[in-house]
């Protein structure tokens, strides 16, 4: 189908690529395309921050420490500003990175621990669980997330853990197919056949051969999960039902930057800016993985 | 093929009932109901009398198949939260701010994305492809309401070429259509990008070349009928999911249109107006996914009706 837009020529010279892990190739081929490999190392900075918050910022996230200067413009020593409760906005930005990547993270592995399996066993065993299997996944596709995902968080009451649980729920479903997909193509090959032949159980056939052959949709999967969660808990957020105040997300921000935007440009323009950006790498790395390690897959 | 459309649709309706049981039973266990939320509790017998005359001391299957036997006949019940009109009153008139701006928006992104993505695969590797995979890229990953803040604190805030939100002239339509037209566009870019790469690539391409056809003839006789089966296809889908869209664009925009309802019949607990709105998107999406099938099967006469799944 379509290629990656930017492949330098010369790649690898034929008389290496013989010898070379199949690894260091991917990796050959997500660092040719530029516009992953910058989309990742914006993201690794956007972690970093995140992960060492504390020492990126002096007051923490929910510190009032700066009422008298409410609402601020970003200046010098307050490089986003101070939000309506007199908090420095800077920090709020950056202790939101948390929340944001720490729920597209693990709701990407929870989508997995429940997409991996079942994508598996459907490819493998085929018949009446594959049908079963496919009539859920017909039914989540008929129910848009959003809406099902707004039901569940009022019911659930928001909160961070609800949030992950949701939207694993919804992000299985990618998984379920690309696991699926591949061992499908896998079962009939002659060293299943060959294994099945030896007396394999079929619990051993799929967790020793099929799911070792399965790691590139899985990473991909996994990857692409990632700022669709963080895209779900934004959106719920906004409306309002996803991560409650004080807990900083940038979805929260935005829509409480909303009805400051006219006078104070700052409220709003940050928080949209921090979560653009890191969905936009998010994803655009995603797709590098994808093309690089499964180059049956590209530009889907 | 009629047999094939009688399946489908079979099969859609199982899974269409299938949702409204799974949407009913999520919608009646969040806690609390529709007479909790008031400032000043009422009465417990003013409640429990309010309560039956909804009918809501029923147990819940029958509550459930009274409903879908109201649905059966058209008839959605009355909202509570505007008790002076039916479900279909209501939708029908806040129906119309959402269809007009969302129709609009797909009605402009769509082509413009098709000519993006027919330029970017002619011109492949030049800016036009870059600027073209860029705004497939920002369109489908940046989520619409980032798209509606960014587009009124540019416009409204900052350049003051438009007035920021509303429902009245068309002036304040401008800023609503472009938020809802960027999906539409981000999605035709890419796919009839990769569409029309598909069959430049392909042998009979080769042949008209080498008989001497002109490239415009190639490319809008040829090339542009035969990638048109997938742009066809995802269409409707993405029509639907502009509903979706709507919550976010039209609470931006302040649209007294549908959006609004979707969350406030939720947090009101209007079982009658949520169930509505709920079975409205499932089933547009189960029926345009139908139409979408049997578009593809007629336009498509090489693929197999014999219902193989992929």
């Amino acid at each position: 189908m379509t290629e990656i837009a930017t492949t330098p020529p010369a790649l690898s010279t034929p008389a290496a690529a013989g010898r070379r892990s199949p690894l260091y190739l991917a990796w050959r081929r997500f660092a040719a395309n530029r516009a992953a490999l910058g989309a990742g190392i914006v993201l690794v900075v956007i972690i970093l921050m995140a992960v060492f918050a504390p020492l990126v910022s002096k007051t923490g996230p929910n510190d009032q420490a700066f009422l008298t200067t409410s609402l601020a413009f970003p200046s010098a020593e307050h490089w986003f500003g101070i939000d309506d409760l007199g908090r420095d906005f800077f920090t709020r930005i950056v202790y939101g990175a948390r929340v944001s990547l720490g729920i597209g993270l693990s709701a990407a592995l929870f989508s997995l621990l429940l997409g991996m399996p079942l994508g598996a066993l459907a490819g493998y065993l085929g018949g009446r669980f594959d049908w079963v299997i496919m009539r859920i996944i017909e039914l989540f596709s008929v129910v848009p997330p959003l809406l099902a995902a707004l039901l569940l968080a009022t019911l659930t009451r928001g909160g961070v853990w609800a949030i992950v649980l949701i939207s694993g729920l919804f992000g299985w479903v990618n998984v379920c197919l690309l696991v699926r997909a591949q061992v499908k193509s896998f079962r009939e090959k002659e060293f299943i056949m060959a294994a099945r032949a030896l007396g394999a159980s079929p619990w051993h056939i799929v967790w020793r051969h099929l799911l070792p052959n399965s790691v590139s949709p899985v990473i991909v999967g996994f990857v692409l999960a990632i700022p669709l969660a963080m895209m779900l808990e934004a959106s719920l957020s906004f409306l309002g039902i996803g991560v409650q105040p004080p807990t900083p997300s940038w979805g929260q921000m935005i829509n409480v930057g909303m009805n400051f935007m006219y006078f104070y440009w700052h409220m709003a323009v940050f928080p949209t800016a921090a979560l653009a950006l890191t969905i936009l790498s998010a994803s655009l790395l995603g797709d590098g993985l994808r093309d690089a390690l499964d180059p049956t897959l590209k530009g889907r | 093929m009629l047999s094939f459309i009688i399946r489908r649709t079979l099969s859609m309706l199982a899974t269409f009932i299938v949702v409204s049981i799974v949407i009913f039973l999520m919608m009646h266990s969040i806690p609390g109901g529709p007479f909790d939320g008031y400032d000043m509790p009422l009465p417990d017998n003013i409640k429990a009398r309010l309560m039956a005359d909804l009918g809501l001391d029923k147990p819940l299957w029958e509550q459930y198949l009274r409903y879908m036997w109201g649905v059966f006949r058209l008839d959605f019940g009355v909202p509570y939260q505007s008790p002076g009109e039916t479900v279909m009153g209501l939708i029908a008139h806040a129906w119309v701010p959402s269809l007009v701006l969302g129709g609009l928006g797909v009605l402009i992104g769509a082509p413009l994305g098709i000519l993006l993505g027919m330029a970017a695969a002619l011109k492949r590797n030049s800016w036009i492809d870059y600027v073209a995979s860029t705004i497939a890229t920002l369109g489908l990953t940046i989520p619409v309401f980032v798209i509606s803040t960014l587009l009124i604190l540019v416009f409204a805030v900052w350049l003051k070429w438009t007035p920021a939100s509303g429902w009245g002239e068309p002036k304040r339509w401008i800023l609503p259509i472009a938020a809802y037209a960027a999906v539409p566009m981000a999605t035709y870019a890419r796919y009839a990008r990769s569409a029309m790469l598909d069959t430049l690539n392909k042998p009979f391409v080769t042949v008209l070349r080498a008989k001497g056809l002109s490239e415009r003839r190639i490319v809008f006789q040829h090339v542009l009928r035969n990638s048109a089966i997938p742009m066809i296809t995802i269409f409707l889908p993405m029509f639907v999911g502009i509903a979706t869209g709507s919550i976010f664009v039209e609470k931006i925009f302040r649209v007294p249109g549908l959006g609004a309802y979707f969350v406030s019949s939720i947090e009101k607990r209007d079982y009658p107006l949520e169930m509505a709105l709920m079975l409205l998107i499932s089933a547009l999406f189960c029926i345009s996914y139908l139409v979408s099938d049997v578009l593809y099967a007629l336009l498509n006469p090489r693929i197999r009706l014999g219902g193989k799944d992929t």
